[in-house]
């Protein structure tokens, strides 16, 4: 049997994962030094649960993928052309703050308004995918809001593989603990799914694809809405990189097997 | 001819593709953009290939993003604001009007450097006139400084924000797309209406390295025309062969293709190769610009604005430069030109050095390093101006020989041929004529010769053929050049790159003995290192004392500055086309000169390449001491069409 | 006056993790800044009683429990009803759990569902002046926040490994238990299993005294000009075998993997640490072949004593962020060492 789903992907931008960060205190809060100059990506997490999305869709006739993305418009106009030309999907943009310090309650909310509000929506047929983690704010804590708002019960996180069962179930493979997978079965939608690495490689780039996509990224950036992340009842008293620098002995002179010898007594210490 | 097996690919019409996205084809989109559409949303002019529809306009940049790897600079910005009236730099990051602007000469404070008679003489001199003179700390401010090479009223940028701020502003017209990330890697030609579409295949033993000129030509065989380009092809191996998720690179067919690739653009490379140059031109001088864009210290007395040029140190030839952006910021780095005979240039080694002169590293200790990057730069000016159109093509920007090499311009040159292209083709669009080279010739060739870019350039032609012969020599040509309008210059036409390479030998002459360089030979092989490191030490360059902060190892600064990486399923696009050559080749000056230590000590002796550590600089396509046996314009390597780099926009 | 909360769920036989008791220490030293506060513990799985006896000795007040078959499968539907109905009972106003994979999924959605606010990649929670502070990361961990919130209640997901274990004795302790009215909805997913890695995969384990990390500079060419892949993977396996040592690797070297080249198969994203990886917490760390700057180093920001093997003395990784820097063939030494341990 096969099942048309259409599926939400969570997801935003965040400074592309080797820049260095450096945390500063603005007006409203705290921010990253230099934000908007930081070259900017699709988070890692989501991007998987993207292309995850899009190979279930291809897989499964009549599926649709939407993107819902919260971030700076420019950034995320910019950062839509790289994404755009991998896999399709109609983009639901948001126009606001894409930082790690922004309250996980207020972006859940306005992703689960924007997602509430597509056009045709099924909740019969919903899944909403999104990154386990992310970049930003590392956390793991919108998604699940999201899908409470929407009512989605069946939520799962640190996903690795997701499989369409015959009977329309879905079997689900978790991380845990000691690097195993929990299996699960779930009904079927509406679920949602937080998506680790996944096991697809990052899909080429197709032109046709960019070119197909561009007909809704545009467009729903011109629309995309404000969205103003308060950050109400949060206090930030300090946001500081770790002390990291340590005093470094440079061990040059000695063979091979002395350093061994040295590193055997210290790992039995 | 091409024996590869046929392989399927897919193919999309568009009306305008475009080749790169540098400063030329950002004045062609943003001319372009705006006049596409009618205030009441009706299309100006229709698309051949959607009807009903303004023209589709693509352009593809093989950088990971918009704005990765185009560098600093200081600009009069002359077209910008021919664009941009209302342009303010406040509202781009990292801009600032030019303030103090000063040229210095550099003394060299530990005798290491390589320097001529006459300049030691000189040297000497202003050491003991130094009272008299405004010297301080090793330098000389130079007192009077002509006034071409000013840049009143000019904008202090960082090249990488201000392509991001205008890629911003041209796609919000939703009338141009430019895709990141995606190389062109090939040019289609159609010949003699035959449908069957010729490229120039990697597979063919041909050159794609610029042309030399008409004495190598290739036969075209009757009328060629360009209708379109091939994308890089995706899921390959180091060689080019199919691999996992073989995704073959898809045909774009258009009506224009223009052509923004820069001076080691893959497209540019193979029009030049197909074309031949005009006669009498050739692309014979280069630089490396690599630069450090850098947080001074807090107490710093820079002043935003402020414009230094350098010149002396650390070797008479290579010349260096500092502008500081708002909040405490400076770009700084130098240019190693192609005619600093060393087979053992090394940009990064000598930035350091440079960087710890007395005069600048008072302003710089205690700084920390944000970005680093590197760029060839075409320094042949209008000696290198290739066929700027043909059917169905036109070339913009510094790829189409527009810097100018007296005033040491190049953004502002390249944006205004850029915005003359979009104003021929918005003039052939309305009149629905095709885009052939007479109408091109007509309409945008016409206005690039009655534009200040061409009377400028023609000035400044032969202004550093002086070099060819020798520093002071080159700045007196320079000098002459500029101030009789062109008229008059020094020296002579510069020769090709290879020849003017000596062996490592000859050029420590009198410094490092043959016994000692065939030790220092056997010790690097050993380590699998380059030459320069220690050949630098023993001619009395002081050891470079790393802080962690801002002078950082070679490899640190691909990590911590330039954020280098490059996506897996890529062909190699630094190739080595005669592999003997390299093996007996005794400079090896590719890996010297090599900015992102790509190219390193390999099997066999010869070089090897490392896709993940390139920063796309092109250098290595003239840092080759051997002549291609094709071609002796060219050299061994071929610089090719590739993904990855440099991951920072602020360069 | 607040309400500590600490919500845990017990082992498959009955008994709390080490995680339980490190949440448990972050709330007892939060109860014990924060004058007039009341700490309570509130237990989820099939039985409790053996788990809540097992600290009966701590701090807490009261203990609750929701029990029964439903709730023994880490499942979403069932756990964040069990949640839910216990901090209501206790009514609870800040929530201290700690962040296995079982909670992480659940205790965001709890917070939705009270009306309150969550934090995650907690640290530690003090009060000063009657005023509740939290510290967290930011940024994949690259940076940490000190933070107060208004919202109650205010469920933190405390890091394991970030805390001592509280070492409260056992005892026996009086669990009042709360009934949750699971709805059909709640159950549509059932946890059919655990996939076990295979036997000689190696993986992260939270467990090992020592994380082994391995840089992409084992696959790369070495001195005489060629690559040794099957003696750095044999290398790499006897050095894990010998030392029980959990095992990283930088993202270059799992990237290559996973793009089918014939190198170290053993390594999976699973086994990524650093800034798109894992951040795990070990007693000692041991770094070969890596090369790198902040974010790559991140991967060992909380390992406590570390050092590095490289050919580079300027090496990123390891200058100013190791304790000792060997500079040295890994290969060598990784041999010889292999050789101490056997």
């Amino acid at each position: 049997m096969s099942t048309a789903y259409q599926i939400v992907v969570c997801g935003s931008i965040v400074p592309d994962p080797l820049q260095t960060l450096e945390p500063v205190a603005a007006p409203t809060g705290p921010a990253l030094k230099n934000e908007m100059m930081l070259p900017a990506v699709l988070d890692p997490w989501a991007g998987h649960a993207l292309f995850e999305a899009a190979n279930l869709a291809k897989n499964t006739p009549g599926s649709k993928v939407w993107l819902v993305a919260l971030g700076p418009k420019a950034k995320l106009q910019q950062v839509m052309m790289t994404v755009a030309q991998k896999v399709p999907f109609e983009l639901v943009a948001l126009d606001g703050s894409a930082s790690g310090f922004t309250d996980a309650t207020e972006t859940a909310a306005a992703l689960a308004d924007a997602i509430a509000a597509i056009p045709g929506l099924d909740k019969s047929k919903l899944l909403v995918f999104g990154g386990w983690e992310s970049a930003s704010r590392g956390a793991g804590a919108t998604l699940q809001m999201v899908g409470e708002r929407l009512g989605i019960t069946d939520q799962f996180q640190g996903v690795d593989q997701l499989t369409l069962n015959a009977d329309g179930s879905l079997e689900i493979l978790e991380r845990i603990e000691g690097g195993k997978h929990q299996v699960s079965k779930c009904a079927g939608a509406p679920a949602l799914l937080g998506w680790a690495t996944g096991n697809l490689p990052e899909p080429k780039n197709n032109p046709q694809v960019g070119m197909v996509n561009m007909r809704t990224v545009m467009p729903a950036l011109q629309k995309a809405k404000p969205t103003k992340l308060a950050g109400e009842g949060l206090t930030f008293a300090s946001v500081a990189l770790p002390k990291q620098l340590r005093e470094t002995q440079i061990v040059k002179d000695k063979s091979p097997d002395e350093i061994a010898k040295e590193i055997v007594e210290w790992i039995k210490k | 001819m091409n024996e590869q097996p046929q392989i399927e690919r897919q193919r999309m019409d568009v009306d305008i593709v475009c080749v790169g996205f540098g400063p030329a084809t950002a004045g062609f989109l943003t001319t372009l953009s705006k006049q596409l559409i009618n205030p009441d949303g009706t299309p100006a002019v229709e698309s051949a290939t959607m009807p009903g529809m303004p023209p589709q306009v693509l352009c593809y940049e093989r950088a990971d993003d918009i704005g990765f790897g185009v560098s600093g600079v200081v600009t009069k910005a002359r077209a910008l604001r021919a664009s941009f009236p209302e342009i303010k730099t406040a509202g781009i990051p990292m801009a600032t009007p030019v303030g103090e602007e000063k040229v210095l000469y550099l003394l060299d404070p530990h005798g290491a450097s390589r320097r001529s008679t006459a300049l030691r003489l000189a040297d000497s001199l202003i050491r003991a006139t130094k009272f008299a003179l405004p010297v301080e700390n090793h330098a000389l401010n130079l007192p009077w400084t002509p006034s071409f090479l000013h840049k009143h009223d000019g904008m202090i940028l960082s090249m990488g924000q201000f392509m991001q701020w205008v890629g911003a502003q041209v796609q919000s017209t939703g009338t141009v797309q430019i895709w990141p990330g995606t190389p062109v890697a090939e040019v289609l030609i159609e010949k003699n209406g035959n449908a069957a579409v010729e490229t120039q295949s990697s597979e063919i033993k041909i050159p794609l390295t610029p042309s030399g000129g008409e004495s190598v030509r290739r036969p075209v065989g009757g009328a060629s025309k360009v209708i379109g380009v091939r994308l890089l092809d995706q899921g390959v191996d180091k060689k080019g062969n199919p691999a996992d998720g073989f995704t073959p690179g898809m045909d774009i067919h258009a009506a224009l293709t223009v052509v923004g690739d820069g001076p080691v653009g893959a497209i540019g490379q193979q029009l030049d190769a197909q074309f031949g140059l005009p006669p009498g031109n050739h692309i014979r001088d280069w630089a490396v610009g690599m630069k450090f864009v850098v947080d001074l210290p807090e107490d710093t007395t820079l002043k935003a604005g402020t414009v230094l040029h350098t010149f002396g140190y650390p070797e008479p030839e290579i010349f260096g430069f500092l502008y500081v952006h708002p909040d405490r910021v400076a770009s700084l780095g130098i240019f190693v030109p192609s005619w600093f005979d060393s087979p053992a240039r090394t940009a990064y080694r000598y930035l350091q050095h440079w960087m710890l002169h007395p005069y600048l590293w008072r302003h710089l200790k205690g700084g920390k390093l944000r970005s680093w990057g590197a760029k060839t730069l075409g320094e042949s000016g209008q000696h290198g101006e290739p066929h700027l159109t043909g059917d169905g093509y036109a070339r913009i920007g510094e790829g189409s020989g527009t810097t100018n090499v007296l005033t040491g311009s190049g953004v502002d040159e390249a944006w205004a041929t850029g915005t003359q292209l979009a104003e021929a083709v918005l003039e052939l669009l309305k009149a629905k004529k095709p885009f052939t080279k007479q109408n091109l010739d007509e309409t945008y060739v016409k206005r690039r010769r009655a534009s200040w870019v061409e009377t400028e350039g023609r000035v400044a032609k032969k202004s550093r053929d002086g070099f060819q012969t020798g520093v002071a020599t080159g700045m007196m040509g320079l000098a002459l050049a500029g101030l009789t309008n062109g008229k008059f210059s020094l020296g002579s036409a510069p020769v090709q790159p290879w020849k003017r390479i000596p062996t490592v030998e000859d050029y420590y002459a009198g410094r490092v003995s043959r016994e000692e360089i065939a030790k220092v030979r056997e010790e690097c092989k050993a380590k699998s290192a380059s030459l320069h490191g220690t050949l630098m030490d023993k001619v009395g360059w002081p050891a470079i004392p790393f802080d962690g902060q801002l002078l950082v190892s070679h490899q640190d600064a691909l990590l911590m500055g330039g954020k280098v990486q490059a996506p897996h399923g890529y062909a190699d696009h630094v190739v080595f086309q005669h592999p003997e050559l390299c093996t007996k080749c005794g400079e090896r000056i590719c890996i010297e000169a090599c900015s992102g230590q790509a190219i390193y000590p390999g099997e066999n002796g010869g070089p090897a390449f490392d896709r993940e550590k390139c920063i796309h600089c092109g250098a290595c396509l003239w840092n080759c001491s051997q002549a291609n046996p094709e071609n002796p314009e060219h050299m061994n390597i071929a610089f090719r069409a590739g993904t990855g780099g440099l991951h920072s926009a602020e360069n | 006056m607040e309400t500590i909360l600490v919500l845990a769920h017990t082992e498959n036989d009955g008994s709390l993790a080490k995680t339980a008791r490190e949440a448990l220490h972050a709330a007892a030293t939060l109860h014990k800044s924060l004058a007039g506060s009341k700490l309570v513990v509130g237990l989820v799985g099939d039985n409790v009683q053996a788990a809540a006896n097992s600290i009966a000795a701590c701090p807490a007040t009261k203990y609750f429990g929701v029990t029964g078959a439903e709730f023994t499968q880490p499942r979403y539907g069932t756990d964040t009803a069990a949640a839910e109905a216990i901090c209501k009972t206790a009514q609870a106003t800040v929530v201290v759990a700690p962040a296995t994979s079982r909670w992480a999924r659940v205790l965001p959605g709890v917070a939705q569902r009270l009306g309150g606010r969550a934090d995650t990649h907690v640290t530690g929670a003090a009060a000063a002046d009657g005023k509740i502070s939290v510290n967290r990361w930011y940024y994949r961990q690259r940076m940490e926040s000190s933070q107060t919130r208004t919202q109650r209640p205010w469920i933190l997901g405390i890091d394991p490994g970030s805390q001592s274990a509280c070492d409260c004795g056992a005892g026996t302790a009086s669990v009042e238990m709360v009934a949750v009215n699971l709805p059909d909805t709640a159950k549509r997913t059932t946890v059919v299993g655990v996939r076990e890695p295979k036997a000689d995969a190696q993986t992260i384990r939270p467990d090992a005294q020592l994380l082994f990390v391995t840089g992409a500079g084992w696959t790369k060419k070495q001195a005489d000009g060629q690559t040794h892949v099957p003696e750095a993977e044999k290398l790499i396996l006897g050095f894990l075998k010998a030392s029980r040592a959990s095992l990283g690797s930088s993202k270059s070297l799992v990237d290559l993997g996973g793009e089918g080249q014939a190198v170290l198969p053993f390594l999976s994203h699973l086994n990524q640490i650093g800034q798109t990886g894992a951040t795990p917490r070990h007693a000692k760390g041991l770094s070969t072949c890596c090369h790198g700057e902040e974010p790559h180093t991140v991967g060992w920001r909380f390992i406590n004593e570390r050092r590095a093997i490289s050919l580079d003395p300027n090496c990123g990784w390891a200058r100013g962020k190791a304790d000792v820097l060997y500079v040295a063939d890994a290969f060598q030494v990784i041999a010889k060492v292999n050789e101490l341990l056997a």
